[in-house]
C-alpha cells in the first residue's frame, strides 16, 4: 500500500541519533570500570534501561502518525535501525534511501547483518563472564565491532588490553576514553555539585555535605586516585580525539559515583563559604569563577592532572571553562530548536494529513464500504446457486477481473502540448478514457486543480524551494483525493444505472486508471523540474524534496490502483 | 492548508427525503455561503468542520451528507453504520417530508445498530415560512407537532434556515454537545472498527515529540 512520506523519513532519523548518544554513552561509562569496579552494578542497570529506552524508540514513531500503518515496509525499517543502536550500516543505509529499485534487496541484506551484529552485541552485554576467551586477541574484534567487543573486553582485564592498544598502531581511535573523561567528568561534577551547594548555603553547607556524603577522609582518597591517574596517564596516548565525543555527553548516574568529587568537596565547600553570598546571588560570572577555581584546586591536588592537561593539547591559558560548557550547552539546544521547527514543517506537508483534508480517505472508506456490501451480494446468490452454475458464475467474476488488468506501460503518446494546453488535454483523455462508461463523471474539479498548479508554477514570482515543495506535496494529495472521489462517485452511479455494460464498463475503468496515474507522475515531475531551475547552493535539500516528490507520486498512484480494485466488485455485479 | 488540532471526530449523518435542503444547510454550516440552485447530491457526499462546545473541547465533525432520491436508497444505507449521529432533516414547508421522518428514524437505527446515535429533528427552510401570518400560510409542518414528536421519542428539535444562516450552526452544536456528553458518562466510548468516534490525531504529533525532547533532557542533565 502506501508507501513512505516525509514523515517516515523524519522518524527514520530520530531512530538514528538515539541510539548513536546512547552508544556513546557506554562508551563513557565503561570506561569506569578501570577505576571503580564497583561501577559494575550500575552498568549492567544502565544496560537494562538502554535497551527498554530502543524498545520505546521502535514503538514511537509508529504511534505517533495513525496513517502510517499502512506502511508495513518502512516499519520494518525502523526496527531494524532502533534495535541496532550502534550498528554503522544504518548509518549508510539510511544515507543512501532513495527510490532505486535496488533499494529493497539493499535493504533485506542490510537488514540480515544488522540481526546478526544485533545478536552479538546485546547478548555479550548480558552475559559478561562468557566472553573472557574472545580477549586473546582484543585487536581484531576492536576491527570490527569499534564499540562492543572493546567495552566487553577491558572489563576481564584492563591492563593486557591496554597494554596492547599501546603498541598498536590505531590506538588513537580506541585508547584512553578514560582519561579524557575523568577532565570532563570533574567539570560537571563540580558544576553540578556546586549548584546543589548554592541552594544549601544558607542551611550551613559544611555540615550538610560532610554528612551526606560521609566520605571516610576525602584528602586520602584525592591521594590515592592521583596515584592511580598518573599510573594510568602513562600507558595510552593520542587522547585528543576522544575529548570532543566526551565533551557532548557526561552520564550523570557515574560522575555522582565518581572518586573527584569526594576529593574535592572539603575544598570546594571552604571556597563557597569564602564566596558566601555572591554564589547565592548566582550569575555566569560566579560561576565561572568557581570553575576556574575547581580546576586550580585540582590542579594543586592532582599532579597528574598537569600532565593530562598536556597531553589533551589544553594550553594552561586554555582552560575548558564552565561558561565554555554553557554556551555549547546554549549552542545545542538552539540546534534542537531548529531541528524541531524542521519537524514541525514536515508535519505540514504531511501527504496522507492533506489526503484526509481534501477527503480522500473518507471517499475511499466510503467506497471500501459499497464494495464490501456488493461482495456480499456476490457472495449471497453465489450461495443460492447449483455447483455447475456457481462454476460459471465465477468464470465470469474472472473475466471481469482479467478486463481490469492494467496494460503494460506504454510509453507512446509524448504529448508535446504546451503548458497552458496540459489540462484540456488531460481533461479530452479522461473524457475519451470513459465514454463508454455510460456515466456523467465531474471532471472539472481535477482539471481545474491541475490548471491551478500550472498556473502557480508558471505565475513568475519569486519561489522558494520549500513553498514548491509544499505546493507539490499538497497537489498530489488533493489529485489523489479527487481521484478516488472519482471512483466513487463511479461506483455509486454503476450501481443505480439501468442497464449495465459490464466490459465497457471494465474496459473505461481501466482506461481511466491509466490517465490518472499518468496524471499524478505528470504532475510530480512538473514540480520538480521547477525545483531543479531553482537557483539554491542547497543542493541536498533539492534532492531530498525531489525524492520525496516522487515518493508521494508512487503512494497516489496506489491510491488510485487501490481505489480501481475497490470498484471491481461493483463492475462484477453487473455481470452476474 | 495546516490541519487544525482537535480532540475528536465525530461522525454524523445527515439523511431525509430528497430536496429538502440537507445539503443547503451543510454548505451554510461549513462554508457559510447559500446557493439558490444545486444538483441533487450523487450517493454520499462530505464535509468537515471543526466546532468548540461548552468546555471548550474541539470537535471536528465529518459530516456525511446523503442523497435523498429514492434510487439512492439502496446504496446510502451502507454509509449508516460508522455514525454517532443522525441528523432528520425534514422541510417545514413539505408535510410529506416530515411525514416521512419515522421511517428515516427507523431505517437509521436498523443499520446503525448495535450503536445507539443522537437524533436530531431539523426543519429546514424556515425563511419560506417566516413569522408573518401571509407567509406562515406556507408552512406545513407547526413548530409545536414537531416538538411533541421529538419529545415523544427522545430527539433534540430544532428549526433552521441555510439562507439566512439561523439556527444552522446551534444544530450541529447541539449533536456535537450530546455526543460528548455521552462520551463523558460513558455512554459511548472511542472502539477500535467503529469510526462514529475517533480521537483527534493530530495533538499526538506535538506531544510525542515533546516526550521525546524530556528524554533527551532527562539523559543529559544532572
Amino acid at each position: 500500500m502506501a508507501t513512505s512520506d516525509s514523515e517516515d523519513f523524519e522518524s527514520a532519523d530520530e531512530g538514528q541519533n538515539t541510539p548513536i548518544k546512547k552508544d556513546r554513552k557506554e562508551r563513557l561509562s565503561s570506561s569506569n570500570y578501570t577505576e571503580n569496579s564497583r561501577e559494575l552494578d550500575h552498568k549492567t542497570k544502565k544496560t537494562q534501561s538502554s535497551s527498554t529506552d530502543t524498545v520505546k524508540n521502535k514503538e514511537e514513531p509508529k504511534s505517533s502518525d495513525g496513517w502510517d500503518d499502512f506502511d508495513i515496509g518502512d516499519d520494518e525499517i525502523l526496527v531494524a535501525q532502533n534495535a541496532v543502536p550502534s550498528n554503522t550500516h544504518v548509518l549508510q543505509s539510511n544515507k543512501n534511501e532513495t527510490i532505486d529499485s535496488n533499494y529493497s534487496q539493499d535493504k533485506t541484506t542490510k537488514k540480515s547483518e544488522e540481526t546478526k551484529s544485533k545478536d552479538t552485541g546485546w547478548d555479550d552485554f548480558d552475559d559478561w563472564g562468557q566472553d573472557d576467551n574472545t580477549i586473546e586477541d582484543p585487536y581484531k574484534p576492536i576491527q570490527t565491532q569499534p564499540t562492543r567487543q572493546e567495552t566487553k573486553s577491558i572489563y576481564p582485564d584492563i591492563q593486557e588490553v591496554t597494554e596492547k592498544l599501546a603498541n598498536t598502531t590505531t590506538t588513537s581511535t580506541t585508547g584512553g576514553w578514560g582519561w579524557g573523561w575523568s577532565v570532563d567528568s570533574i567539570l560537571t561534577t563540580a558544576t553540578a555539585g556546586i549548584s546543589t551547594l548554592t541552594n544549601q548555603v544558607s542551611q550551613g553547607i559544611s555540615t550538610v555535605l560532610e554528612t551526606s556524603i560521609g566520605a571516610p577522609d576525602p584528602e586520602e582518597l584525592a591521594r590515592q586516585t592521583a596515584k592511580e591517574k598518573e599510573a594510568k596517564a602513562n600507558s595510552p596516548d593520542g587522547l585528543e580525539s576522544n575529548i570532543n565525543t566526551n565533551n557532548d555527553k557526561v552520564d550523570p548516574k557515574s560522575t555522582s559515583d565518581a572518586f573527584p568529587f569526594r576529593g574535592l568537596i572539603s575544598e570546594v565547600t571552604k571556597f563557597v563559604e569564602t564566596t558566601g553570598t555572591k554564589v547565592i546571588s548566582g550569575g555566569l560570572g560566579t560561576l565561572e569563577t568557581i570553575g576556574k577555581k575547581t580546576m586550580e584546586v585540582l590542579q594543586d591536588g592532582d599532579p597528574g592532572l598537569a600532565k593530562k592537561r598536556a597531553l589533551l593539547g589544553l594550553a594552561p591559558d586554555e582552560k575548558p571553562v564552565l561558561s565554555q560548557i554553557l554556551r555549547e550547552a546554549k549552542a545545542k539546544a538552539d540546534e534542537d530548536d531548529r531541528i524541531r521547527e524542521e519537524k514541525k514543517e514536515a508535519k505540514e506537508v504531511h501527504y496522507e494529513n492533506l489526503f484526509d483534508d481534501f477527503e480522500g480517505l473518507v471517499h475511499l472508506e466510503a467506497l471500501e464500504m459499497l464494495s464490501r456490501q456488493v461482495n456480499m451480494r456476490i457472495e449471497e446468490r453465489m450461495r443460492g446457486l447449483s455447483p455447475e452454475k456457481r462454476q460459471d458464475l465465477k468464470e465470469t467474476l474472472q473475466q471481469v477481473a482479467e478486463l481490469c488488468e492494467m496494460p503494460e506501460d506504454d510509453e507512446d503518446d509524448n504529448d508535446p502540448s504546451e503548458d497552458t494546453f496540459k489540462s484540456e488535454a488531460f481533461h479530452e483523455r479522461l473524457q475519451t478514457a470513459t465514454q463508454d462508461l455510460g456515466l456523467k463523471l465531474q471532471f472539472q474539479p481535477i482539471v481545474k486543480q491541475y490548471t491551478e498548479a500550472i498556473d502557480w508554477l508558471s505565475s513568475g514570482g519569486e519561489l522558494t524551494e520549500k513553498q514548491v515543495y509544499k505546493r507539490a506535496v499538497a497537489s498530489l494529495a488533493q489529485a489523489t483525493a479527487l481521484s478516488v472521489e472519482l471512483y466513487h462517485k463511479a461506483g455509486e452511479m454503476l450501481l443505480v444505472k439501468p442497464r449495465r455494460s459490464t466490459a465497457d464498463e471494465a474496459d473505461a475503468l481501466t482506461q481511466m486508471t491509466a490517465v490518472l496515474t499518468k496524471h499524478v507522475s505528470e504532475l510530480a515531475t512538473l514540480f520538480t523540474e521547477k525545483l531543479n531551475e531553482l537557483q539554491t547552493e542547497n543542493t541536498e535539500q533539492i534532492h531530498n524534496y525531489i525524492t520525496n516528490i516522487f515518493l508521494e507520486a508512487g503512494n497516489s498512484s496506489t491510491y488510485i490502483q487501490n481505489a480501481f480494485q475497490l470498484a471491481l466488485p461493483i463492475l462484477q455485479i453487473g455481470a452476474v | 492548508m495546516v490541519d487544525p488540532i482537535f480532540d475528536y471526530q465525530f461522525r454524523l449523518i445527515l439523511i431525509g427525503d430528497s430536496t429538502v435542503g440537507k445539503s443547503s444547510l451543510l454548505k451554510y454550516f461549513t462554508d457559510g455561503k447559500f446557493a439558490e440552485l444545486s444538483d441533487p447530491t450523487v450517493g454520499v457526499d462530505f464535509f468537515a468542520r471543526i466546532i468548540e462546545i461548552q468546555d471548550g473541547t474541539r470537535i471536528k465533525l465529518q459530516l456525511w451528507d446523503t442523497a435523498g432520491q429514492e434510487r439512492f436508497r439502496s446504496i446510502t444505507k451502507s454509509y449508516y453504520r460508522n455514525s454517532v449521529g443522525a441528523l432528520l432533516v425534514y422541510d417545514v414547508s413539505n408535510r410529506s417530508s416530515f411525514e416521512h421522518i419515522p421511517l428515516w428514524m427507523m431505517e437509521a437505527k436498523r443499520h446503525i445498530e448495535p450503536h445507539r446515535p443522537v437524533f436530531a429533528l431539523v426543519g429546514c427552510k424556515l425563511d419560506l415560512v417566516g413569522s408573518d401570518n401571509k407567509s406562515e400560510s406556507r408552512r406545513e409542518v407547526s413548530c409545536e407537532e414537531a416538538r411533541l414528536f421529538a419529545e415523544e421519542n427522545g430527539l433534540h428539535h430544532i428549526e433552521t434556515s441555510a439562507k439566512t444562516g439561523l439556527n444552522v450552526e446551534q444544530a450541529f452544536v447541539l449533536v456535537a454537545q450530546e455526543v460528548y456528553n455521552r462520551i463523558q458518562t460513558g455512554e459511548y466510548k472511542v472502539e477500535d472498527g467503529w469510526d462514529g468516534i475517533k480521537t483527534g490525531f493530530n495533538r499526538p504529533n506535538g506531544t510525542d515529540f515533546n516526550l521525546l525532547e524530556a528524554e533527551a533532557v532527562h539523559s543529559t542533565c544532572c
